[in-house]
C-alpha cells in the first residue's frame, strides 16, 4: 500500500482513539457509562444505531453483491422502516420508560428471573462470537488483499476500538459513531464520483449495460419461501429480522437507551427508517457501477489474490489457459457493450435489442469462464472458492486515486470498529448488569461496578480479538453457533412481544422461548430450503400461541423467583 | 382537545416523511428497473 495511504489509515486510528476517551469525561458513575446518563440527543443515536449495523461485512460484502448480483438484495430492508415505526410506539416506550440497563433486565419485571437470565445468556452467546467474525472480516480481505498478516491486520482494527470502548464507554462508542457514518457516506459518495469519471461511457449507458445483465432488477414479486431477496420474504420476514434486531438486541437497544427522553429515543431510529433502504440502494450502486468499470478494464479472473497465486502456482497450464481464454472473451464482450452504448445512441430500437442480446450472451460466455476458474480455485486451495469480498477492495488498489484508497480502506475499518464497539459495549452491559450485579454482588459501589464492566469490556475485546485470528479454523464452530442464533432471534421478540399481552405470565413466556426455538430447528433441519427470513416469523408467532396458551385462565400474578 | 406534546407532534412529523422518503425512493428504484432492464 501506498505511504500515503498509510498515513490517513493511521491518522485515522489515531484520532479515532484521541476522541474517544475524550469523551470519558463524564463516565465516572455506571450510568455515565453505560447509558451516558440517558442525555444523548436523537440525531447522535440515530447515526450510532446506523453505524452499529452498518458492518465491514457490509461495505464490502454488499457493494461486492451489488457487483456479481446486481440491486435485488435492497428487498432485505423493506420491512425496517415498518419495523422501526411499530418499535416506536411499542417496545421503546416501554424499555425506555423501565429506566432499564438492558433489555433483558426488564423481562425479569415483567416476567421472572430465569427468562431473564436465558434470554441475556442466549444475546452474550451469539454476540460474543459475532463480535470475533466482525472483527475477522476485514481481518481477512485485508491480509489476502494487501498481504497483511492476519493477526496484525485484526490487532490494527482490534486494539483502538478496545482502548476506546474500555475507557469512554457508551458515550466514546456513539460520538465516534457520528464520525464514522461521516467518514463511510463520504467514502461511498468519492467512489461514485470516481466511478463516473473514469467510464468511458456515459451513467445512462453505464446503467443500460448493467440493465442488460439484470443487476438492475430490483424488485421480485414471487411468493417463494425457498427465496431470501423477494419482495414479500423482505416485507415480512424481514419486518421480523429487523423487530428482533432492533427492538431485542442489547447491542442496539442500548442505542436507544442513551436517548434523552423517550421521543428522542423513537425519532432517532426513525433516523435508520429514513436512511437505511436508500443507503443500502447507494452501496448496491456502486457494486453495479464497479461492474460495469470492469468490462471496460482489464478484471481479474479471481479476485482473491491469495487464491490466484496459489492456483498459479500450483495448476500454471491449466490456469493461463482459462486468462487467456477469459481475455479473448473480455475483449469480446468491451467490443459488445460499446455496441450497446452506440445503438441507443444512434436512436435504433431494433439495433438496440440486437446489440443488448449480443451482449448478454457474451456476458454469459465470460460468466463460465470464470466459474471454471472458481472451481479450479476451490479444488486447489479446499477453501470456498467466493470471492464477492474481494472485488471492491481490488477495485480500490487497482483504480481509486492515491488518498482516495485509505479514505475507504479507513472507512472499511470504521464500520468494523462501529460495529465491534457497540458490541463490546452491550456485552459488557449484560454481563455485569444481568448476571454479575443481578447473581454474584448486588451490593456493590457504583465504583467497583464500573471499574467491573471497564474490566468486563477488555475481556470481551479479548475474546472478540482471539476469535477473529482463529476464525478460519473456528469455521464450523462459528457457523454452529451463528445456526443456533437463528433458531433464538425471532423467539426473543416473541418473549418481547408476549410481555406486552396483559395477562400473559412467566411459564408462558419461558415454556415459549422453548418451544420458539424447538420450532425454528425443526424447521431448519425439516425443511432447509425455506429461507431463514422466515425463521424468526415461526419463532416470535410460536411464542405468542404457546405462551398464549399456558397464560390461559390463570390470575397472573407477580411471578418472580428471586 | 388537547394539544400533542412537542415531543409527539415531532414524532408524527418525522414519522409521515419517513413514509414519503420510503414511497419516492421505492418509486426511484421501480424506475431504474423499468427503464434499463429490458
Amino acid at each position: 500500500m501506498h505511504p500515503v495511504n498509510w498515513v490517513i489509515v493511521i491518522a485515522y486510528l489515531a484520532y479515532v482513539v484521541v476522541d474517544g476517551v475524550r469523551r470519558a469525561k463524564g463516565t465516572d458513575r455506571i450510568e455515565g457509562y453505560f447509558l451516558a446518563s440517558r442525555s444523548l440527543p436523537w440525531w447522535v443515536v440515530g447515526l450510532s444505531v446506523m453505524a452499529t449495523q452498518l458492518s465491514a461485512v457490509t461495505l464490502i460484502g454488499t457493494t461486492g453483491q451489488g457487483a456479481t448480483d446486481g440491486m435485488r438484495f435492497v428487498q432485505f430492508y423493506l420491512g425496517l422502516p415498518i419495523a422501526m415505526v411499530i418499535l416506536g410506539v411499542t417496545l421503546v416506550p416501554f424499555l425506555h420508560g423501565a429506566k432499564v440497563f438492558t433489555a433483558y433486565e426488564y423481562l425479569e419485571r415483567r416476567f421472572d428471573a430465569k427468562t431473564r437470565s436465558l434470554t441475556s445468556f442466549l444475546f452474550l452467546l451469539s454476540r460474543g462470537m459475532s463480535a470475533g467474525t466482525i472483527l475477522a472480516a476485514p481481518g481477512v480481505v485485508f491480509s489476502a488483499v494487501f498481504g497483511w498478516d492476519l493477526t496484525w491486520s485484526v490487532l490494527l482494527i482490534g486494539v483502538p476500538t478496545v482502548v476506546y470502548t474500555m475507557i469512554g464507554g457508551v458515550q466514546a462508542v456513539a460520538w465516534v459513531d457520528v464520525k464514522q457514518m461521516v467518514l463511510i457516506v463520504a467514502a461511498l459518495l468519492a467512489i461514485v464520483v470516481v466511478l463516473l469519471v473514469q467510464m468511458p461511457v456515459s451513467p445512462d449507458d453505464a446503467l443500460r449495460i448493467a440493465g442488460a445483465t439484470g443487476r438492475l432488477q430490483v424488485f421480485d414479486f414471487s411468493f417463494d419461501i425457498s427465496e431470501t431477496y423477494t419482495f414479500w420474504s423482505g416485507l415480512i420476514g424481514g419486518t421480523f429480522l429487523m423487530l428482533s434486531y432492533f427492538g431485542t438486541d442489547q447491542s442496539q437497544v442500548q442505542r436507544y437507551l442513551t436517548a434523552r427522553s423517550v421521543e428522542e429515543a423513537k425519532t432517532s431510529l426513525l433516523m435508520s427508517a429514513y436512511w437505511k433502504i436508500p443507503l443500502q440502494a447507494l452501496v448496491l450502486l456502486v457494486g453495479v457501477l464497479v461492474f460495469v468499470y470492469y468490462i471496460f478494464q482489464p478484471a481479474p479472473l479471481l479476485f482473491n489474490p491469495a487464491h490466484e497465486s496459489q492456483v498459479r502456482a500450483q495448476e500454471p497450464v491449466a490456469y493461463e489457459a482459462l486468462e487467456s481464454r477469459y481475455s479473448e472473451t473480455l475483449q469480446i464482450r468491451r467490443t459488445a457493450a460499446d455496441a450497446v452504448a452506440t445503438a441507443r445512441d444512434a436512436g435504433s430500437t431494433t439495433a438496440a435489442a440486437a446489440a443488448i442480446d449480443a451482449f448478454r450472451a457474451t456476458e454469459r460466455q465470460a460468466r463460465g469462464v470464470r466459474e471454471e476458474a472458481l472451481t479450479l480455485a476451490e479444488r486447489v486451495t479446499g477453501e470456498s472458492p467466493r470471492d464477492v469480498n474481494y472485488v471492491i477492495p481490488r477495485f480500490v488498489l487497482d483504480a481509486l486515486p492515491i488518498g482516495l484508497a485509505g479514505v475507504f480502506i479507513a472507512a472499511v475499518m470504521a464500520a468494523a470498529m462501529s460495529s465491534v464497539a457497540a458490541e463490546l459495549n452491550s456485552l459488557s452491559t449484560a454481563s455485569v448488569i444481568d448476571f454479575y450485579r443481578r447473581w454474584f454482588r448486588p451490593q456493590g459501589s457504583d465504583a467497583h461496578y464500573l471499574f467491573v464492566s471497564k474490566l468486563a469490556t477488555g475481556l470481551w475485546g479479548l475474546f472478540a480479538c482471539v476469535v477473529a485470528v482463529y476464525a478460519a479454523s473456528l469455521g464450523s464452530l462459528i457457523e454452529v453457533v451463528n445456526r443456533f442464533g437463528s433458531f433464538f432471534y425471532g423467539s426473543i421478540l416473541g418473549v418481547f412481544l408476549l410481555a406486552m399481552v396483559p395477562g400473559s405470565r412467566a411459564i408462558g413466556a419461558f415454556v415459549g422461548l422453548l418451544a420458539g426455538m424447538a420450532a425454528v430447528a425443526t424447521v431448519t433441519f425439516g425443511a432447509p430450503s425455506v429461507s431463514f427470513l422466515w425463521h424468526n416469523v415461526i419463532g416470535a408467532v410460536t411464542v405468542l400461541i404457546v405462551g398464549a396458551l399456558l397464560s390461559r385462565g390463570r390470575t397472573p400474578t407477580a411471578e418472580r423467583s428471586t | 382537545m388537547t394539544p400533542a406534546p412537542r415531543g409527539t407532534a415531532r414524532f408524527r412529523t418525522v414519522l409521515a416523511r419517513v413514509l414519503l422518503v420510503q414511497v419516492v425512493t421505492l418509486l426511484l428504484l421501480w424506475l431504474l428497473q423499468t427503464r434499463y432492464t429490458g
